[in-house]
């Protein structure tokens, strides 16, 4: 498959009569927005606020992020089978605008969380500090099912997106970057001396709240499977995890997969980037085993010769993470895991949920018990009601004046386990 | 295959009494359910779901459930689960140390038993759960 991304750069967001851009600044209408969101009639109201780098801006609690996209050539649309229609992806020419984002607020639980900053210290620990945010802050029925309201938030961030992106359609792009990886034997006969890579991308799926769709498919129904590394480029994968706010891995985090970005870069000169295996991290252990076995025989089958995995979360997780490198490392291909830990509040205690000798080739995303002190912040987008007890807040973390102090996993994406994020750790 | 839930969650007692074993007890904490489900271990069962289930973590919510069986459904080498419950209980110790479990809301409460009573239904669905 070969994808060319049209990258359209925003500087500025701006409320407007109608929604287009224009000279790097998106200009959304407020109400066309709120009115499309309102549509499904599981939400009484949805209200849209813009954030902007640099300001004094906090947002909270952060439900899923998405990169406004839109297909302009070949097969399908964007968010396949969630939005748009079931067809392939991953093809043509896709548009994007980049440095702009859909944000979804609201409380599905009585406990959400994820915050942002906009400015301050705590700012550089999310991308989205630096992105131009549409924010639709959402509000459900009363007595909607928590599972419904799960839904509608959803369905309201990536309708939203969607229709952000089609003002992205005709304009010529700032840049366009190429993407291609041939069908197999073809790939492997494009760089024959290069060693072969693949990226095993574990994908969120234990129920509720913790839960991904490939193609509209929920992951924990699905076995392990190939994918074209551009799919996904396209919205193939969108995110329906909304818990643990530090390594969730935002609907624009898989579009913006970075381990898939960083492959392409190094793509025939220093190695061969074949392709893409998806699996799961589902609770029953029986499908932990198949699906670590399937994983180690897909790669096997490809001739690798190495691959990078990442994961999506904590605990449960970490043990389809030590199968998967242990079973594909006795299969005789060279495993490297990319992870965030939890060392403990002195980084000290065991920072994984589970170990195997095999691993033993390791990239830290860093550490999500470091805590970090949060300013006042003049505005908040969303509420604030619960941020003692956030994970990451503890009773007493407020103060009077706005600021807090809390753990690093309180931010979105400050850990994030596929590597997206700025932070590490290091050996003496 | 002779299974058991060992669990605080009342959802799950509602939703599965009759149709499966079930050890409940309302009094019990999470690490409680840990330390009932490490004691089944002991006596010979093996554990069918990851006693980690779920991103929130063990001093976030107050409820767990984990699944259990006399059979195991895979090869897993000896004192794989007695491992896995062990790092588990260490997990747990390790988030308590940093900081309390919150006194919940009744509503947030009902959330946390909602989150894990979803776990669940993910790996009661599968077929080889209702095997006779």
């Amino acid at each position: 498959m070969k994808l060319e991304l049209g990258k359209i750069y925003i500087r500025d967001v701006q409320f407007a009569e109608k929604t287009y851009v224009e000279d790097g600044t998106l200009y959304v209408c407020k109400e066309e927005i709120e009115k499309l969101v309102l549509e499904d009639e599981r939400l009484t109201s949805a209200r849209v606020e813009l954030a902007r780098p640099g300001e004094s801006v906090r947002i909270s609690p952060v439900k899923d992020v998405i990169e406004p996209r839109v297909k302009v050539e070949g097969n399908g649309a964007v968010f396949p089978g969630v939005i748009g229609k079931v067809g392939q992806v991953g093809e043509g020419r896709t548009h994007a605008l980049v440095g702009a984002t859909v944000i979804t607020c609201g409380k599905i639980v009585g406990f959400q969380e994820g915050v942002i900053d906009m400015s301050g210290s705590t700012a550089k620990y999310t991308p989205f500090s630096q992105t131009n945010n549409v924010c639709v802050v959402i509000e459900p029925a009363d007595g909607l099912e928590t599972h419904d309201y799960e839904a509608a938030g959803r369905m309201a961030g990536l309708k939203t997106a969607v229709y952000v992106a089609e003002a992205a359609k005709n304009l010529v792009p700032d840049e366009i970057v190429t993407y291609e990886t041939k069908p197999l034997l073809e790939q492997i006969a494009q760089y024959p001396d290069l060693p072969k890579i693949g990226y095993v991308h574990m994908l969120q799926s234990q129920g509720l709240l913790h839960d991904t769709y490939y193609y509209g498919v929920d992951a924990k129904k699905f076995i392990p499977t190939l994918m074209y590394p551009t799919e996904i480029m396209d919205g193939a994968i969108v995110s329906g995890n909304c818990v643990a706010p530090c390594d969730k891995v935002t609907t624009y985090h898989h579009l913006n997969n970075p381990v898939i970005e960083d492959l392409y870069q190094h793509h025939g000169k220093d190695l061969n980037f074949v392709g893409v295996i998806l699996t799961n991290e589902n609770v029953f252990l029986a499908d932990k085993e198949r699906h670590s076995d399937m994983v180690a025989k897909l790669a096997k089958y490809l001739g690798l010769d190495g691959l990078l995995i990442t994961e999506e979360g904590y605990g449960n997780p970490d043990t389809d993470l030590m199968m998967n490198c242990k079973k594909v490392t006795q299969a005789g291909v060279k495993v490297v895991i990319i992870t965030d830990e939890f060392p403990g509040r002195d980084g000290k205690s065991y920072s994984l949920a589970d170990a195997v000798p095999e691993a033993d080739t390791m990239v830290s995303c860093g550490q999500g018990n470091l805590i970090v002190h949060f300013p006042p912040m003049d505005k908040l987008i969303g509420t604030m009601d619960y941020v003692e007890s956030q994970i990451g807040g503890y009773a007493g973390c407020m103060n009077e004046d706005g600021s807090f102090d809390a753990e690093l996993q309180i931010i979105i994406a400050s850990t994030i386990a596929n590597g997206f994020n700025k932070l590490t750790a290091r050996t003496y | 295959m002779k299974s058991i839930m060992v669990t605080n969650n009342v959802r799950c007692l509602e939703k599965w009494e009759g149709k499966l074993q079930i050890d409940y007890n309302e009094e019990w904490t999470y690490l409680d359910v840990l330390l009932a489900a490490r004691d089944y271990i002991h006596r010979g069962y093996f554990l069918l779901t990851h006693p980690l289930a779920g991103s929130v973590k063990p001093n976030q919510t107050p409820f767990k459930s984990i699944i259990l069986s006399e059979e195991s459904l895979e090869g897993a080498e000896d004192f794989r689960d007695l491992t896995l419950i062990e790092e588990s209980i260490e997990a747990y110790h390790k988030f308590m140390g940093n900081r309390a479990l919150p006194e919940w809301s009744e509503k947030s409460a009902e959330d946390f038993r909602t989150i894990d009573l979803s776990l669940m239904e993910g790996v009661m669905a599968n077929p080889i759960m209702n095997r006779r």
